[in-house]
């Protein structure tokens, strides 16, 4: 939309792109690049742009020796198990704000919206101390149930608007032939709502794989740690700062949830933009 | 981490999916006539029962807790009714991460709409490799917020990070600086953390409003005249103005939640100078272990974000019937 015909115009935009997309990427690039580079060439006070010489040590050595691998398995155990409790909540709750007119209904989804905007630091709070009498303190499956807090409202939101959009028709027909409710949901539109689903699962997913505060808070023993803890006590902390172990544990505690998103990037994007630009 | 706080409607391209099934184009898809409300509850339950328990009970009891003294000296609470509050009033630490806030959030809010817009504005003129440039720029906003603690952590090195390189390179500086063990440093860090990983989203909501533009609009002005400066100033950006909206008030609330990096990155020094209120609450509430004032604090974070909270939900809820 703009005119870069001339020499100034295309002179101020070059020099912005090229501004704003050195601050975006190089960063990525240099956590690469740091991840590869011995420790002698870490430590330089003039750095090399591009590394002399590469070296896979610092993978090795998180992957073999420290912590990592099983905070990683922790953080898919508890991922995809709170995602999966969401994305079924979150299926049911949406189709009933959608389909199905109630007292209350509108009031009651206005409510679980606004929760998107509690401030999480302070549920957990209260959060904790009902977690300790629960038996529920430094245990996977209740760090699994706090993460219902981060997604559960926005994917419910979504599936609310997917559902929306089914035509009436469908259920209609299905009723007619005599199916009752809740098999015309399951054979019906669930089968058709696969990828919005499939999105709503990997939102909750990233959620709860990217948290640190619930799971430093909720998570005592190291034996149960997620990985976003599980780096910051490990990799940098009074005693020691190994940063070529940080950011090759950072490569890979950041690769699950960028090969998720960039294989469904396309709904995702489309779900993002959808809720604020109308 | 990211992503504080953002809605998302539906995930579905309308290309891909409902208009391929067999259904007349007058479909009707509003709710469903029959009176099968009590059925619609049913679904409702399983969702409102996990709910209440992780948030709502939490909520109100956080709530309630605001009024009592509870600490590790008194475990079990005693109502002081408003004391707590007086007492906020009162300590010059309190009322200084309020304002540790609003430098936080209107300098991180401040800088990110104004380069998200820009980078849209940029990917939405063509060029070779667009497409995977627009795809790119959303890492930063999937990064575990850790990961993008540890990255801007080692750039900003004292020792051996880019930033003192490069701008010890470029003369900017003589000698190096320990960003990280300052006060203004720390909050720039933090700050430029922040905008570099909300960027990613703000770019995707403007980009997504560019694309309703009107090209005729922009080429009939063109004709009469109208500069680069005059198209922006006289017709993207007020084509964009709701979207700007909707989006200075997320980034608010998203800044007025982040916790994640700067824990990672600062843990809310030095002394005070990163501690922003949800700093504050956690250190209050996990460090201290005065539940009381924690809740106290946290009650009046809540109000902070309730304002832009109200605006975005009004919209959010316009559209729903």
């Amino acid at each position: 939309m703009l005119d870069l015909s001339t020499w100034q115009a295309k002179t101020v935009f070059t020099a912005l792109a090229v501004l704003i997309g050195f601050f975006l990427f190089f960063p990525v690039y240099w956590l690469v690049i740091s991840s590869v580079k011995p420790d002698h060439e870490l430590y330089l006070l003039s750095p090399t742009i591009w590394p002399n010489e590469f070296t896979l040590k610092h993978f090795k050595t998180a992957l073999f020796e420290g912590g990592l691998p099983l905070h990683l398995t922790n953080s898919l155990i508890v991922s995809l198990s709170s995602a999966a409790i969401n994305a079924t909540l979150a299926v049911y709750a949406g189709y009933s704000f959608a389909k199905y007119r109630y007292f209350g209904r509108k009031p009651v989804m206005l409510f679980m919206l606004s929760a998107q905007m509690f401030p999480f630091g302070l549920l957990l709070i209260t959060i904790y101390p009902m977690f300790t009498d629960w038996g529920l303190l430094d245990s996977r499956f209740g760090l699994m149930v706090s993460y219902i807090v981060f997604a559960l409202p926005v994917a419910t939101y979504m599936l609310y608007s997917y559902f929306s959009q089914v035509p009436n028709e469908l259920i209609e027909a299905a009723r007619a032939d005599g199916a009752s409710d809740l098999r015309i949901f399951h054979t019906i539109v669930l089968p058709i709502s696969v990828p919005p689903i499939v999105t709503v699962f990997l939102y909750s997913f990233m959620w709860s794989w990217n948290d640190l505060l619930y799971s430093l808070t909720l998570i005592v023993s190291d034996d149960k740690r997620t990985v976003g803890p599980g780096l910051l006590l490990n990799y940098l902390n009074e005693s020691n700062a190994d940063w070529g172990g940080a950011m090759a544990a950072s490569l890979m505690a950041a690769a699950p949830v960028v090969i998720g998103f960039m294989a469904l990037q396309r709904f995702f994007i489309q779900g993002v933009t959808a809720g604020a630009v109308k | 981490m990211r992503p504080a706080v953002l809605f998302l409607e539906s995930p579905v391209s309308k290309a891909a999916t409902l208009t391929d099934l067999p259904v007349s184009p007058h479909a009707r898809r509003g709710g469903l006539k029959a009176r099968q409300g009590r059925f619609g509850v049913m679904l409702l339950i399983p969702a409102l029962v996990a709910f209440g328990v992780v948030v709502l009970r939490p909520f109100i009891e956080a709530l309630t807790l605001s009024f009592y003294k509870y600490t590790l000296s008194t475990p079990e609470p005693v109502w002081v009714g408003l004391r707590n509050f007086g007492k906020v009033l009162t300590d010059e630490r309190i009322l200084g991460s309020f304002v540790t806030t609003a430098i936080y959030v209107g300098l991180a809010t401040a800088f990110s709409i104004i380069l998200g817009l820009a980078w849209a504005i940029i990917l939405n003129q063509p060029f070779r490799g667009r497409a995977a440039v627009r795809s790119l720029s959303l890492l930063p906003w999937i990064m575990p917020s850790v990961v993008t603690a540890f990255l801007w952590g080692w750039i900003f090195n004292s020792r051996y990070g880019l930033l003192n390189y490069g701008a010890l390179e470029m003369g900017l500086i003589d000698e190096r600086v320990a960003w990280l063990s300052t006060s203004a440093g720390a909050m720039a860090a933090i700050v430029i953390t922040k905008v570099w990983l909300s960027i990613p989203l703000f770019m995707a909501f403007f980009l997504a409003g560019l694309a309703s533009m009107d090209r005729e609009q922009i080429e009939a002005a063109r004709v009469d005249g109208a500069g680069n400066w005059a198209v922006l100033r006289d017709h993207l950006i007020p084509h964009l103005r709701p979207v700007l909206l909707v989006t200075i008030v997320l980034a608010m609330i998203g800044n007025l939640q982040q916790f994640d990096t700067i824990w990672a990155l600062t843990g809310g020094g030095p002394v005070r100078a990163t501690t922003v209120l949800s700093v504050e609450v956690y250190r209050r509430a996990f460090e201290s272990w005065d539940i009381g004032m924690a809740a106290t604090v946290g009650v009046l974070w809540v109000a902070t974000i309730l304002p832009p909270a109200y605006f975005y939900l009004r919209q959010l809820m316009k559209g729903a019937e």
